[in-house]
Protein backbone atom coordinates (compact mmCIF):
# COMPACT_ATOMS: atom_id res chain seq x y z
CA UNK A 1 0.00 0.00 0.00
CA UNK A 2 1.35 3.44 -0.91
CA UNK A 3 1.70 6.32 1.55
CA UNK A 4 -0.97 8.26 -0.38
CA UNK A 5 -3.46 5.43 -0.06
CA UNK A 6 -2.73 5.07 3.65
CA UNK A 7 -3.16 8.79 4.31
CA UNK A 8 -6.64 8.55 2.83
CA UNK A 9 -7.48 5.84 5.35
CA UNK A 10 -6.10 7.53 8.45
CA UNK A 11 -9.14 9.62 9.45
CA UNK A 12 -11.43 6.64 8.93
CA UNK A 13 -9.00 4.45 10.87
CA UNK A 14 -9.26 6.80 13.79
CA UNK A 15 -13.05 6.58 13.76
CA UNK A 16 -13.04 2.78 13.40
CA UNK A 17 -14.78 3.01 10.03
CA UNK A 18 -12.40 0.86 7.97
CA UNK A 19 -13.08 -2.70 6.86
CA UNK A 20 -10.95 -5.27 8.76
CA UNK A 21 -8.78 -5.68 5.63
CA UNK A 22 -8.16 -1.96 5.25
CA UNK A 23 -7.41 -1.71 8.94
CA UNK A 24 -4.78 -4.47 8.72
CA UNK A 25 -3.14 -2.84 5.73
CA UNK A 26 -3.04 0.57 7.38
CA UNK A 27 -1.54 -0.86 10.55
CA UNK A 28 1.06 -2.90 8.66
CA UNK A 29 2.10 0.17 6.67
CA UNK A 30 2.42 2.56 9.61
CA UNK A 31 4.48 -0.05 11.40
CA UNK A 32 7.06 0.22 8.64
CA UNK A 33 6.70 3.87 7.63
CA UNK A 34 7.57 6.47 10.26
CA UNK A 35 6.16 9.39 8.22
CA UNK A 36 2.71 7.77 8.08
CA UNK A 37 2.99 6.79 11.75
CA UNK A 38 3.54 10.46 12.57
CA UNK A 39 0.55 11.34 10.42
CA UNK A 40 -1.55 8.86 12.36
CA UNK A 41 -0.36 10.35 15.63
CA UNK A 42 -1.18 13.90 14.58
CA UNK A 43 -4.66 12.81 13.46
CA UNK A 44 -5.14 11.43 16.96
CA UNK A 45 -3.82 14.62 18.56
CA UNK A 46 -6.12 16.75 16.40
CA UNK A 47 -9.11 14.64 17.38
CA UNK A 48 -8.16 15.02 21.04
CA UNK A 49 -7.95 18.81 20.64
CA UNK A 50 -11.34 18.83 18.93
CA UNK A 51 -12.79 16.81 21.80
CA UNK A 52 -12.11 19.71 24.11
CA UNK A 53 -14.40 21.88 22.03
CA UNK A 54 -17.45 19.76 22.85
CA UNK A 55 -20.33 21.90 24.09
CA UNK A 56 -22.91 20.81 26.62
CA UNK A 57 -26.30 22.48 26.75
CA UNK A 58 -26.89 24.13 30.13
CA UNK A 59 -29.52 22.42 32.27
CA UNK A 60 -31.64 25.58 32.44
CA UNK A 61 -31.79 25.63 28.63
CA UNK A 62 -33.19 22.10 28.58
CA UNK A 63 -35.80 23.09 31.17
CA UNK A 64 -36.77 26.13 29.08
CA UNK A 65 -37.02 24.02 25.94
CA UNK A 66 -39.28 21.54 27.68
CA UNK A 67 -41.49 24.34 28.97
CA UNK A 68 -41.70 25.85 25.46
CA UNK A 69 -42.73 22.53 24.02
CA UNK A 70 -45.31 21.91 26.72
CA UNK A 71 -46.82 25.32 26.03
CA UNK A 72 -46.89 24.79 22.28
CA UNK A 73 -48.39 21.34 22.56
CA UNK A 74 -50.98 22.71 24.96
CA UNK A 75 -51.87 25.32 22.36
CA UNK A 76 -52.25 22.65 19.72
CA UNK A 77 -54.21 20.54 22.15
CA UNK A 78 -56.99 23.08 22.16
CA UNK A 79 -57.89 22.05 18.65
CA UNK A 80 -61.50 20.80 18.84
CA UNK A 81 -61.56 18.52 15.79
CA UNK A 82 -59.51 15.72 17.37
CA UNK A 83 -60.92 15.22 20.78
CA UNK A 84 -59.12 12.13 22.07
CA UNK A 85 -55.77 13.67 21.21
CA UNK A 86 -56.87 16.95 22.67
CA UNK A 87 -57.54 15.47 26.03
CA UNK A 88 -54.33 13.53 26.43
CA UNK A 89 -52.20 16.26 24.96
CA UNK A 90 -53.73 18.76 27.28
CA UNK A 91 -53.01 16.46 30.18
CA UNK A 92 -49.51 15.86 28.92
CA UNK A 93 -48.92 19.56 28.52
CA UNK A 94 -50.06 20.10 32.06
CA UNK A 95 -47.78 17.36 33.40
CA UNK A 96 -44.79 18.66 31.55
CA UNK A 97 -45.52 22.20 32.60
CA UNK A 98 -45.85 21.03 36.16
CA UNK A 99 -42.27 19.97 36.56
CA UNK A 100 -40.62 22.73 34.59
CA UNK A 101 -40.85 26.32 35.56
CA UNK A 102 -42.72 28.63 33.22
CA UNK A 103 -40.42 31.40 32.30
CA UNK A 104 -42.49 32.15 29.24
CA UNK A 105 -45.99 30.88 30.00
CA UNK A 106 -47.15 31.13 26.40
CA UNK A 107 -44.97 33.25 24.27
CA UNK A 108 -42.69 32.88 21.34
CA UNK A 109 -43.19 29.16 21.59
CA UNK A 110 -46.85 29.39 20.92
CA UNK A 111 -46.16 31.42 17.82
CA UNK A 112 -44.80 28.39 16.03
CA UNK A 113 -47.89 26.44 16.89
CA UNK A 114 -50.14 29.03 15.32
CA UNK A 115 -49.59 28.10 11.69
CA UNK A 116 -50.50 24.51 12.43
CA UNK A 117 -53.30 25.45 14.72
CA UNK A 118 -54.88 27.96 12.39
CA UNK A 119 -54.51 25.74 9.38
CA UNK A 120 -56.34 22.93 11.12
CA UNK A 121 -59.00 25.17 12.52
CA UNK A 122 -59.91 27.05 9.40
CA UNK A 123 -60.86 24.42 6.80
CA UNK A 124 -63.09 22.72 9.35
CA UNK A 125 -65.50 25.59 8.74
CA UNK A 126 -65.43 26.12 12.46
CA UNK A 127 -69.06 25.03 12.88
CA UNK A 128 -70.44 28.32 14.06
CA UNK A 129 -67.36 29.23 16.03
CA UNK A 130 -66.56 32.88 15.51
CA UNK A 131 -62.98 32.41 14.37
CA UNK A 132 -63.14 34.28 11.09
CA UNK A 133 -61.27 37.24 12.48
CA UNK A 134 -58.61 34.91 13.92
CA UNK A 135 -57.47 33.70 10.52
CA UNK A 136 -54.19 35.53 9.95
CA UNK A 137 -54.49 37.36 6.66
CA UNK A 138 -51.44 38.37 4.70
CA UNK A 139 -49.30 40.83 6.59
CA UNK A 140 -50.92 40.12 9.93
CA UNK A 141 -49.02 38.09 12.49
CA UNK A 142 -50.61 36.63 15.55
CA UNK A 143 -48.97 35.57 18.76
CA UNK A 144 -51.21 33.31 20.80
CA UNK A 145 -51.11 34.11 24.50
CA UNK A 146 -53.54 31.48 25.74
CA UNK A 147 -55.83 28.83 24.34
CA UNK A 148 -58.52 27.29 26.54
CA UNK A 149 -60.95 24.60 25.36
CA UNK A 150 -64.36 24.63 27.06
CA UNK A 151 -66.77 21.76 27.62
CA UNK A 152 -68.76 22.53 24.41
CA UNK A 153 -65.77 21.77 22.22
CA UNK A 154 -65.15 25.44 21.54
CA UNK A 155 -61.94 27.27 22.18
CA UNK A 156 -61.22 30.64 23.70
CA UNK A 157 -58.04 32.19 22.36
CA UNK A 158 -56.27 35.33 23.47
CA UNK A 159 -53.77 36.62 20.96
CA UNK A 160 -51.74 39.68 20.09
CA UNK A 161 -51.87 40.88 16.54
CA UNK A 162 -49.07 42.55 14.65
CA UNK A 163 -49.92 44.20 11.35
CA UNK A 164 -47.36 44.66 8.61
CA UNK A 165 -47.36 48.09 6.99
CA UNK A 166 -45.07 49.69 4.50
CA UNK A 167 -43.35 53.03 4.52
CA UNK A 168 -41.80 54.24 1.31
CA UNK A 169 -39.57 57.21 0.74
CA UNK A 170 -36.00 58.51 0.67
CA UNK A 171 -33.62 58.15 3.60
CA UNK A 172 -33.85 61.91 4.10
CA UNK A 173 -37.55 61.59 4.89
CA UNK A 174 -38.03 62.16 8.63
CA UNK A 175 -40.48 59.30 9.06
CA UNK A 176 -38.24 56.85 7.21
CA UNK A 177 -35.26 57.97 9.24
CA UNK A 178 -37.19 57.53 12.48
CA UNK A 179 -38.11 53.97 11.50
CA UNK A 180 -34.52 53.19 10.55
CA UNK A 181 -33.21 54.58 13.81
CA UNK A 182 -35.66 52.42 15.73
CA UNK A 183 -34.78 49.35 13.66
CA UNK A 184 -31.06 49.99 14.11
CA UNK A 185 -31.22 49.30 17.78
CA UNK A 186 -34.47 47.55 18.57
CA UNK A 187 -34.89 44.96 15.89
CA UNK A 188 -34.10 41.36 16.92
CA UNK A 189 -32.92 40.30 13.49
CA UNK A 190 -29.27 41.35 13.01
CA UNK A 191 -29.82 41.33 9.23
CA UNK A 192 -32.37 44.14 9.60
CA UNK A 193 -30.05 46.05 11.94
CA UNK A 194 -27.20 45.80 9.41
CA UNK A 195 -29.45 47.10 6.64
CA UNK A 196 -30.80 49.93 8.77
CA UNK A 197 -27.37 51.05 9.87
CA UNK A 198 -26.10 50.74 6.28
CA UNK A 199 -28.88 53.02 5.06
CA UNK A 200 -28.29 55.52 7.84
CA UNK A 201 -24.53 55.62 7.58
CA UNK A 202 -24.46 58.22 4.81
CA UNK A 203 -26.57 60.56 6.93
CA UNK A 204 -24.15 60.62 9.86
CA UNK A 205 -24.06 64.41 9.63
CA UNK A 206 -27.27 64.50 11.66
CA UNK A 207 -26.56 64.29 15.39
CA UNK A 208 -29.27 61.73 15.96
CA UNK A 209 -27.90 59.41 13.29
CA UNK A 210 -24.34 59.88 14.57
CA UNK A 211 -25.46 58.92 18.07
CA UNK A 212 -27.28 55.88 16.74
CA UNK A 213 -24.14 54.79 14.86
CA UNK A 214 -21.98 55.26 17.96
CA UNK A 215 -24.51 53.34 19.99
CA UNK A 216 -24.49 50.50 17.45
CA UNK A 217 -20.68 50.46 17.40
CA UNK A 218 -20.44 50.17 21.16
CA UNK A 219 -23.44 48.06 22.03
CA UNK A 220 -24.66 45.96 19.12
CA UNK A 221 -24.02 42.26 19.67
CA UNK A 222 -23.54 41.58 15.97
CA UNK A 223 -20.11 42.40 14.45
CA UNK A 224 -21.66 42.98 11.00
CA UNK A 225 -23.74 45.81 12.46
CA UNK A 226 -20.73 47.26 14.29
CA UNK A 227 -18.70 47.24 11.07
CA UNK A 228 -21.43 49.07 9.18
CA UNK A 229 -21.59 51.64 11.99
CA UNK A 230 -17.83 52.15 11.66
CA UNK A 231 -18.19 52.85 7.96
CA UNK A 232 -20.74 55.51 8.75
CA UNK A 233 -18.50 57.11 11.36
CA UNK A 234 -15.53 57.32 9.00
CA UNK A 235 -16.16 60.92 7.84
CA UNK A 236 -16.61 61.98 11.46
CA UNK A 237 -13.44 60.36 12.77
CA UNK A 238 -12.06 63.76 13.80
CA UNK A 239 -14.92 64.58 16.20
CA UNK A 240 -14.03 64.04 19.87
CA UNK A 241 -17.12 61.99 20.85
CA UNK A 242 -16.62 59.74 17.82
CA UNK A 243 -12.94 59.32 18.66
CA UNK A 244 -13.98 58.30 22.17
CA UNK A 245 -16.27 55.62 20.77
CA UNK A 246 -13.57 54.45 18.34
CA UNK A 247 -11.06 54.18 21.18
CA UNK A 248 -13.52 52.12 23.20
CA UNK A 249 -14.09 49.80 20.25
CA UNK A 250 -10.36 49.49 19.58
CA UNK A 251 -9.62 48.54 23.16
CA UNK A 252 -12.58 46.36 24.03
CA UNK A 253 -14.27 44.95 20.94
CA UNK A 254 -13.64 41.20 20.72
CA UNK A 255 -13.96 41.16 16.95
CA UNK A 256 -10.72 41.51 15.00
CA UNK A 257 -12.26 43.17 11.96
CA UNK A 258 -13.90 45.83 14.14
CA UNK A 259 -10.62 46.62 15.88
CA UNK A 260 -8.78 46.69 12.54
CA UNK A 261 -11.25 49.24 11.19
CA UNK A 262 -11.18 51.25 14.41
CA UNK A 263 -7.39 51.51 14.44
CA UNK A 264 -7.43 52.66 10.82
CA UNK A 265 -9.89 55.43 11.55
CA UNK A 266 -8.14 56.56 14.72
CA UNK A 267 -4.68 56.72 13.17
CA UNK A 268 -5.75 58.55 10.01
CA UNK A 269 -4.56 61.72 11.70
CA UNK A 270 -1.89 62.50 14.25
CA UNK A 271 -3.32 62.57 17.76
CA UNK A 272 -1.01 62.74 20.76
CA UNK A 273 -3.91 61.97 23.09
CA UNK A 274 -3.98 58.35 21.97
CA UNK A 275 -0.25 57.61 22.36
CA UNK A 276 -0.71 55.79 25.69
CA UNK A 277 -3.48 53.62 24.30
CA UNK A 278 -1.44 52.75 21.19
CA UNK A 279 1.61 51.83 23.28
CA UNK A 280 -0.56 49.61 25.37
CA UNK A 281 -2.11 47.91 22.32
CA UNK A 282 1.28 47.26 20.70
CA UNK A 283 1.97 45.10 23.72
CA UNK A 284 -1.27 43.30 24.21
CA UNK A 285 -3.62 43.26 21.20
CA UNK A 286 -4.18 39.75 19.85
CA UNK A 287 -4.30 40.91 16.26
CA UNK A 288 -1.11 41.34 14.25
CA UNK A 289 -2.59 43.99 11.96
CA UNK A 290 -3.75 46.10 14.90
CA UNK A 291 -0.34 45.84 16.56
CA UNK A 292 1.57 46.81 13.43
CA UNK A 293 -0.79 49.68 12.72
CA UNK A 294 -0.33 51.02 16.26
CA UNK A 295 3.42 50.65 15.95
CA UNK A 296 3.44 52.53 12.64
CA UNK A 297 1.36 55.38 14.05
CA UNK A 298 3.65 55.66 17.07
CA UNK A 299 6.71 55.82 14.84
CA UNK A 300 5.13 58.56 12.74
CA UNK A 301 4.53 60.54 15.91
CA UNK A 302 8.11 59.87 17.02
CA UNK A 303 6.71 58.27 20.15
CA UNK A 304 8.37 55.29 21.73
CA UNK A 305 6.89 51.90 21.02
CA UNK A 306 7.04 50.57 24.54
CA UNK A 307 5.70 52.15 27.72
CA UNK A 308 8.74 51.19 29.84
CA UNK B 1 -34.15 2.41 31.23
CA UNK B 2 -33.79 3.94 27.83
CA UNK B 3 -30.41 4.68 26.44
CA UNK B 4 -30.67 8.03 24.75
CA UNK B 5 -27.04 8.80 24.11
CA UNK B 6 -27.60 9.12 20.40
CA UNK B 7 -26.53 5.59 19.64
CA UNK B 8 -29.80 4.23 20.95
CA UNK B 9 -31.45 4.41 17.55
CA UNK B 10 -28.76 2.41 15.88
CA UNK B 11 -29.67 -0.49 18.13
CA UNK B 12 -33.44 -0.10 17.56
CA UNK B 13 -34.49 -0.72 21.09
CA UNK B 14 -37.83 -2.55 21.37
CA UNK B 15 -38.67 -0.17 24.21
CA UNK B 16 -38.53 2.77 21.83
CA UNK B 17 -40.75 1.03 19.29
CA UNK B 18 -43.39 0.28 21.85
CA UNK B 19 -43.23 3.82 23.17
CA UNK B 20 -43.75 5.14 19.64
CA UNK B 21 -46.73 2.83 19.13
CA UNK B 22 -48.21 3.90 22.44
CA UNK B 23 -47.69 7.58 21.61
CA UNK B 24 -49.34 7.01 18.22
CA UNK B 25 -52.35 5.61 20.08
CA UNK B 26 -52.48 8.76 22.16
CA UNK B 27 -50.62 7.73 25.31
CA UNK B 28 -49.37 10.96 26.85
CA UNK B 29 -46.80 9.32 29.09
CA UNK B 30 -45.27 7.55 26.14
CA UNK B 31 -44.88 10.76 24.17
CA UNK B 32 -43.34 12.48 27.12
CA UNK B 33 -40.92 9.60 27.63
CA UNK B 34 -39.96 9.67 23.97
CA UNK B 35 -39.19 13.38 24.17
CA UNK B 36 -37.21 12.93 27.36
CA UNK B 37 -35.29 9.98 25.97
CA UNK B 38 -33.94 11.98 23.06
CA UNK B 39 -34.20 15.66 23.84
CA UNK B 40 -30.84 16.00 25.55
CA UNK B 41 -28.94 14.61 22.59
CA UNK B 42 -31.02 16.70 20.18
CA UNK B 43 -30.27 19.85 22.15
CA UNK B 44 -26.57 18.99 22.39
CA UNK B 45 -26.40 18.46 18.61
CA UNK B 46 -28.09 21.81 17.93
CA UNK B 47 -25.93 23.58 20.49
CA UNK B 48 -22.69 22.15 19.09
CA UNK B 49 -23.63 22.95 15.52
CA UNK B 50 -25.07 26.41 16.02
CA UNK B 51 -23.15 27.50 19.14
CA UNK B 52 -26.05 29.64 20.25
CA UNK B 53 -28.52 28.75 23.01
CA UNK B 54 -31.31 30.75 21.33
CA UNK B 55 -30.88 28.97 18.01
CA UNK B 56 -30.62 25.60 19.74
CA UNK B 57 -33.86 26.35 21.57
CA UNK B 58 -35.61 27.13 18.28
CA UNK B 59 -34.34 23.90 16.74
CA UNK B 60 -35.54 21.88 19.73
CA UNK B 61 -38.98 23.40 19.55
CA UNK B 62 -39.42 23.04 15.83
CA UNK B 63 -38.08 19.48 15.77
CA UNK B 64 -40.30 18.10 18.51
CA UNK B 65 -43.36 19.92 17.21
CA UNK B 66 -42.76 18.30 13.84
CA UNK B 67 -42.44 14.95 15.59
CA UNK B 68 -45.66 15.61 17.43
CA UNK B 69 -47.54 16.55 14.27
CA UNK B 70 -46.20 13.74 12.13
CA UNK B 71 -45.78 10.84 14.51
CA UNK B 72 -48.99 9.25 13.23
CA UNK B 73 -47.33 8.98 9.80
CA UNK B 74 -44.21 7.20 11.10
CA UNK B 75 -44.29 3.67 9.66
CA UNK B 76 -41.20 2.06 11.25
CA UNK B 77 -39.33 1.78 7.95
CA UNK B 78 -36.29 3.10 9.83
CA UNK B 79 -35.59 3.45 13.54
CA UNK B 80 -37.33 6.24 15.42
CA UNK B 81 -33.90 7.69 16.19
CA UNK B 82 -33.06 7.93 12.47
CA UNK B 83 -36.44 9.45 11.70
CA UNK B 84 -36.05 12.01 14.49
CA UNK B 85 -32.50 12.86 13.40
CA UNK B 86 -33.66 13.36 9.81
CA UNK B 87 -35.98 16.04 11.11
CA UNK B 88 -33.36 17.62 13.38
CA UNK B 89 -30.54 17.60 10.83
CA UNK B 90 -32.78 19.15 8.18
CA UNK B 91 -33.64 22.02 10.48
CA UNK B 92 -29.99 22.50 11.51
CA UNK B 93 -28.73 22.35 7.91
CA UNK B 94 -31.22 25.06 6.94
CA UNK B 95 -29.91 27.23 9.76
CA UNK B 96 -26.27 26.63 8.82
CA UNK B 97 -26.95 27.45 5.18
CA UNK B 98 -28.74 30.66 6.07
CA UNK B 99 -25.82 31.66 8.27
CA UNK B 100 -23.30 30.89 5.56
CA UNK B 101 -25.10 33.19 3.15
CA UNK B 102 -25.23 35.95 5.75
CA UNK B 103 -21.56 35.50 6.60
CA UNK B 104 -20.43 35.60 2.98
CA UNK B 105 -22.40 38.77 2.42
CA UNK B 106 -20.48 40.55 5.15
CA UNK B 107 -17.06 38.89 4.82
CA UNK B 108 -15.34 41.66 2.88
CA UNK B 109 -13.99 44.57 4.89
CA UNK B 110 -12.42 47.74 3.67
CA UNK B 111 -9.41 49.10 5.54
CA UNK B 112 -7.12 51.96 4.66
CA UNK B 113 -4.77 49.33 3.22
CA UNK B 114 -7.45 48.32 0.71
CA UNK B 115 -10.12 45.67 0.70
CA UNK B 116 -9.30 42.57 2.67
CA UNK B 117 -11.18 39.37 3.22
CA UNK B 118 -12.09 39.21 6.86
CA UNK B 119 -12.01 35.43 7.04
CA UNK B 120 -8.49 35.36 5.57
CA UNK B 121 -7.47 38.03 8.03
CA UNK B 122 -8.49 35.84 10.93
CA UNK B 123 -6.39 32.97 9.68
CA UNK B 124 -3.27 34.97 9.01
CA UNK B 125 -3.66 36.67 12.32
CA UNK B 126 -4.04 33.41 14.19
CA UNK B 127 -1.12 31.79 12.40
CA UNK B 128 1.15 34.75 13.06
CA UNK B 129 0.11 35.19 16.67
CA UNK B 130 2.69 34.75 19.33
CA UNK B 131 1.41 31.88 21.47
CA UNK B 132 2.53 33.71 24.61
CA UNK B 133 0.38 36.65 23.72
CA UNK B 134 -2.84 34.95 24.68
CA UNK B 135 -3.60 31.81 26.49
CA UNK B 136 -3.22 28.71 24.44
CA UNK B 137 -6.75 27.61 25.17
CA UNK B 138 -8.33 30.75 23.86
CA UNK B 139 -6.27 30.64 20.72
CA UNK B 140 -7.00 26.99 20.14
CA UNK B 141 -10.71 27.39 20.84
CA UNK B 142 -11.02 30.27 18.43
CA UNK B 143 -9.08 28.47 15.73
CA UNK B 144 -11.12 25.31 16.09
CA UNK B 145 -14.32 27.34 15.81
CA UNK B 146 -12.98 29.05 12.69
CA UNK B 147 -11.95 25.73 11.19
CA UNK B 148 -15.41 24.29 11.87
CA UNK B 149 -16.97 27.40 10.31
CA UNK B 150 -14.86 26.76 7.22
CA UNK B 151 -16.59 23.47 6.49
CA UNK B 152 -19.63 23.28 4.22
CA UNK B 153 -22.88 22.75 6.15
CA UNK B 154 -22.99 19.13 5.03
CA UNK B 155 -19.36 18.42 5.98
CA UNK B 156 -19.99 20.12 9.28
CA UNK B 157 -23.02 17.93 9.89
CA UNK B 158 -21.25 14.66 9.05
CA UNK B 159 -18.28 15.63 11.19
CA UNK B 160 -20.53 16.61 14.09
CA UNK B 161 -22.54 13.40 13.95
CA UNK B 162 -19.43 11.22 13.72
CA UNK B 163 -17.00 13.01 16.01
CA UNK B 164 -19.20 14.54 18.69
CA UNK B 165 -22.33 12.41 18.55
CA UNK B 166 -20.52 9.13 17.91
CA UNK B 167 -22.90 7.87 15.20
CA UNK B 168 -21.69 5.30 12.66
CA UNK B 169 -21.21 6.50 9.09
CA UNK B 170 -23.81 4.02 7.83
CA UNK B 171 -26.37 5.54 10.16
CA UNK B 172 -25.28 9.08 9.22
CA UNK B 173 -25.80 8.23 5.54
CA UNK B 174 -29.26 6.96 6.34
CA UNK B 175 -30.12 10.11 8.30
CA UNK B 176 -28.87 12.45 5.59
CA UNK B 177 -30.48 10.44 2.80
CA UNK B 178 -27.23 9.38 1.20
CA UNK B 179 -24.91 6.34 1.06
CA UNK B 180 -22.32 5.28 3.60
CA UNK B 181 -19.70 5.85 0.93
CA UNK B 182 -20.80 9.46 0.40
CA UNK B 183 -20.79 10.05 4.16
CA UNK B 184 -17.27 8.57 4.27
CA UNK B 185 -16.05 10.94 1.55
CA UNK B 186 -17.67 13.85 3.30
CA UNK B 187 -15.98 12.97 6.60
CA UNK B 188 -12.66 12.62 4.78
CA UNK B 189 -12.98 16.07 3.21
CA UNK B 190 -13.95 17.55 6.57
CA UNK B 191 -10.96 16.06 8.39
CA UNK B 192 -8.62 17.13 5.58
CA UNK B 193 -9.81 20.71 5.85
CA UNK B 194 -9.41 20.65 9.61
CA UNK B 195 -5.91 19.24 9.23
CA UNK B 196 -4.96 21.98 6.80
CA UNK B 197 -6.27 24.70 9.08
CA UNK B 198 -5.16 23.27 12.40
CA UNK B 199 -2.20 21.10 11.44
CA UNK B 200 0.40 23.36 13.04
CA UNK B 201 -1.31 23.07 16.41
CA UNK B 202 -0.89 19.34 16.86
Amino acid sequence: MTCDAVRKLIPLYYYGELTPDEEDQAEAHTHECSACAREMESARALAAALDRRRMEAPASLLADCRADLAAAVRGAAAEPARKPWTLWLDAWGATLAGFTHWRQPLGAAALIAVGFFAAKLVPAGAGGVSTASFVPSEGVFVNVRSAQPDSNGRVRIAYDETRRREAYGTVDNQEIQKLLLAAAHEEDDPGVRVESVALLKDRAGSGEVRDALMNALLHDSNPGVRLKALEGLKPLAAEPPVRGALSQALQFDDNDAVRMQAVDLLTMRRDDAIVGMLQNLVQRDDNGYVRSKCEKALKEMNASIGTF
Amino acid sequence: MLDATGTAGARVSPDVDSLVRAAQRGDQDAFEQLVRAYDQSVLRLAMNLLRSPEDARDVYQEAFLRVYRNLHAFRFDCSFHTWLYRIVTNICLDQLRKRKVRKEESAVVETSEGVIDRTDGYEEEAAAANPERMTWNRQLGQRIDDALEGLTPRERMVFELRHYQGLRLRNIGEILGTTEEAAKNCLFRATQKMRTRLGDLV
